[in-house]
């Protein structure tokens, strides 16, 4: 309020009739005697003039009031949708930059599994293998010459199964040959042979045994050592297999000296 | 498009004011990137310059100060804008005018009431409803009973300014 604004007048003795008269609540002739007082009386004029005031300033204040809160309230209401939607944002790549991770890090894994398994499986000269296979030398047996399949069919039939991979026939072709026709220690050998290519090494011993320890010195008991050293490593035996092998690797008439030495340099059976 | 604005400067002296929230819903954003390269305004801020300055206009609207519609009104409200910071007017604080002094101290007593006598004196004086719409709005059982609520809280703000 300036200064030069003179003092308002205090409303509050006229404060009902202004009221009444204001907000249309008088009778008509209330009313008519009102207006006519107004004209007359100074004071319950300037009364009035403060009361129009008051009220248009009162319109205006509850306006601003009004519009001050509805800009507030929706200012709040675009910020609770713009931190959503910077929530939503920010999920969305927090998602992908871990889809990214995982898959990155499945690719890795796979990486690594990949060449673990190639280290694992690949040929090493600093690590032999383990396998009996990577030390054994198979014998073919005697080769099917036509003289042999004129002489002795059933037998040249049973190598050549035995030669084709074909086992379970070439034993039950060996079990229709009688052993005077061929010889019972070169039958147990071939059925030694047979069950240790089929991988029964236990079943193997037993004949290549035999033949090794029942059939004094020649070449058929020194092959079938070997063999039979070769069976026992088959069958997990690894205690006698090396005393086989190295009985081989010791005699300088064994066919298989040189692979038997090489199994037992490796030192594969040692240990086990 | 004088006519529409024309239109909507009545509208505002009369209460409505959806035109200017739609303007601030719609220009908030630019406006806080304007505030934020021209004044390095941080949002917030400018936000609440922007909320300022509309019911600068509003005040002005409302107490006849401003009588038509500005051609460019964009250019004319980041103007006001511009006054304010230039004059560094506290935020919350309308800019220096007539009357200012008066409405300014009855604004602050009308805070001073409790909140159904600020939205019954809203209802009567600025909505302009009737008393018996204003017992149903606020709940009284009946017209008589909104006239004497609003009686006594106009007398109340009265008392308050005193």
């Amino acid at each position: 309020m300036s200064p030069a604004t003179p003092p308002r007048p205090d409303l509050r003795p006229y404060f009902d009739e202004l009221e009444r008269f204001a907000d249309g609540q008088m009778t008509p002739a209330e009313q008519e005697a009102f207006e006519l007082r107004l004209e007359q009386d100074e004071a319950l004029a300037e009364a009035h003039a403060a009361y129009e005031q008051l009220t248009a300033d009162l319109r205006w204040a509850a306006g601003h009031d009004t519009l001050r809160l509805r800009l507030q309230a929706l200012d709040e209401r675009m910020n609770e949708r713009g931190n959503a939607l910077a929530r939503t944002e920010q999920r969305t790549k927090l998602r992908q930059r871990r889809g990214t991770i995982l898959t990155a890090v499945g690719v890795l894994v796979l990486l690594a599994a990949g060449v673990a398994a190639w280290y694992l499986s690949r040929p090493s000269a600093a690590r032999p293998a383990r396998s009996w296979e990577a030390y054994y030398q198979p014998d073919p047996g005697p080769l099917v010459t036509p003289a042999l399949l004129q002489d002795r069919p059933l037998l040249a039939e049973a190598l050549d199964q035995y030669q084709s991979g074909h086992y379970p026939a070439a034993l039950h072709s060996l079990g229709r040959l009688s052993p005077p026709s061929v010889g019972a220690d070169t039958l147990q050998y071939l059925r030694g042979l047979i069950l240790l290519r089929q991988g029964q090494g236990s079943a193997a011993q037993l004949y290549l045994r035999r033949v090794a320890e029942d059939s004094g010195i020649g070449e058929l008991p020194r092959r079938a050592r070997y063999h039979l050293g070769m069976a026992y490593w088959q069958a997990r035996e690894w205690a006698p297999a090396l005393a086989e092998l190295r009985a081989v690797a010791a005699d300088s008439l064994n066919p298989y000296r040189t692979t038997a030495r090489r199994a037992v340099a490796a030192g594969v059976l040692e240990g086990r | 498009m004088s006519a529409p604005l024309a239109e909507t400067l009545t509208q505002l002296r009369v209460g409505n004011q959806k035109f200017l929230i739609d303007f601030y819903q719609r220009s908030r954003h630019l406006f806080a990137r304007w505030a934020q390269r021209q004044y390095r305004l941080d949002a917030p801020r400018a936000h609440g310059l922007l909320q300022d300055t509309l019911l600068d206009f509003y005040d002005q609207v409302a107490d006849g100060r401003i009588t038509k519609m500005p051609d460019d009104l964009r250019a004319f409200l980041y103007g006001m804008a511009q006054q304010r910071l230039d004059a560094n007017v506290p935020a919350h604080v309308p800019l220096p005018a007539a009357e200012a002094g008066r409405r300014q101290r009855l604004l602050a007593q009308f805070n001073q009431l409790g909140p159904d006598c600020q939205r019954v004196l809203t209802f009567f004086y600025f909505r302009g409803y009737h008393f018996e719409k204003m017992g149903g709005k606020m709940g009284f059982p009946n017209a008589t009973v909104a006239r004497l609520q609003k009686s006594a809280c106009l007398r109340k703000l009265y008392d308050l300014l005193k």
